[in-house]
């Protein structure tokens, strides 16, 4: 289900102070969203595996970019979190 | 009259662009011969201006308004906003066709379409990556076109052929003698931001590809459907190519390449529909 808040929050890093926001005053920046105490917490621990039921992949992209992983890191984090019917999708 | 001359489909991977110098040799190889032998195609046709149909990756829309389907009707388009694609454009407007933009506009409402409009839009890689790998110098005028692929639920793949179907018959009305092709960007299969995140489809593009050289509307709608729920999301995207398809008039498809590319995590492929006289 889209959580609107946490997916603005995203969206809202994409301007060209999003990484400083998110390095430097994460929680500052945060307490401008009405998210859950969970999503709050989550991003605060970089918890993909919370956030990645509510955020549009794409955001989830771009977050994880502006996380700084690169791609081989982006699929090994998302990867972790498939179900068996997605790796045999994936695999065979 | 203004004639359709050319339909086209390429894909738009970001890191074409993201990642253009660090790509191996072979890649960014294929990557310029294929673009460069579909811009030398297009450019041959002398297009006056470019119908792009692309769609929108959180730069123009947020989930405060999501439309289905969207025709930029301005005199000009605002270049792409992102890292990547900033230097490559260097900030420059694009130029619309705000007189085709309003009849594609207007002609989509009497056709019993709805789409919304801008008079000032943001190009992104979308649009930006196969225009700058033809390497088009100058740029024709563009009306883009941005259909939501990004958040569910997305027009249908029967919706996009009928789409494009109109956009055809739309261009063939306008009263005024110009050259039209048509392009359709994205695709093919990729999955990204989700836990399949890196997968690449090949049998489901191999299929596509046979659905547009072999098979009518509706069976490609229908596999469509089927396929998509099971592939990448980024699969999604070949609904831009079922509208190219369309507009030639669902003929005449001929794959200019196809290939697997980890590197841009995506199945790359670039097409071009012959138009019947």
């Amino acid at each position: 289900m889209t959580d609107y808040w946490a997916n603005k929050a995203i969206f809202d890093l994409q301007g060209p102070d999003g990484k400083d926001l998110w390095t430097n005053r994460r929680a500052e920046f945060l307490a401008n969203y009405p998210v859950s105490d969970e999503l709050r917490q989550a991003f605060m621990e970089d918890d993909i595996e919370t956030l990645l039921p509510v955020v549009n992949p794409y955001l989830m992209r771009f977050f994880l970019l502006m996380l700084g992983y690169d791609d081989a890191r982006s699929i090994s984090v998302l990867a972790a979190l498939q179900t068996e019917e997605e790796r045999k999708r994936v695999h065979g | 009259m203004a004639k359709l001359v050319g339909s086209f489909a390429a894909s738009h991977a970001p890191n074409i662009a993201r990642s253009w110098d660090s790509l191996k040799d072979d890649t960014r190889d294929w990557l310029t011969t294929r673009y460069e032998e579909m811009g030398r195609r297009l450019k041959a046709l002398e297009p006056d201006v470019l119908v792009i149909h692309s769609n929108d990756h959180w730069i123009n829309f947020f989930l405060e308004n999501m439309p289905a389907f969207l025709i930029g009707i301005g005199d000009e388009h605002d270049g792409p906003p992102e890292p990547f694609m900033k230097p490559i454009f260097d900030g420059k407007a694009m130029p619309g066709h705000p007189g085709l933009g309003r009849h594609l506009l207007e002609y989509a409402m009497g056709a019993d379409f709805d789409p919304a409009y801008s008079h000032r839009i943001k190009i992104d890689h979308g649009i930006g990556i196969p225009l700058w790998r033809m390497g088009f110098d100058p740029l024709p005028p563009v009306v883009p076109v941005f259909i939501n692929l990004v958040e569910k639920p997305f027009p249908t793949p029967k919706r996009c052929l009928a789409w494009g179907h109109m956009i055809r018959d739309a261009i063939e009305a306008y009263p005024e003698d110009l050259r039209v092709a048509v392009l359709g960007t994205g695709g093919l299969s990729h999955s990204i931001g989700e836990t399949t995140m890196g997968w690449i489809d090949e049998p489901f593009d191999r299929a596509c590809i046979d659905l547009f050289r072999n098979a009518p509307d509706t069976k490609i709608a229908a596999e469509l459907d089927r396929m998509l729920a099971v592939t990448g999301n980024g699969g999604a995207e070949l609904r831009s190519w079922s509208i190219a398809h369309a507009a030639a008039g669902s003929q005449g498809f001929e794959l200019i390449d196809y290939t697997p590319m980890p590197e841009t995590l995506i199945g790359c492929g670039l097409a071009e529909w012959k138009i019947a006289a």
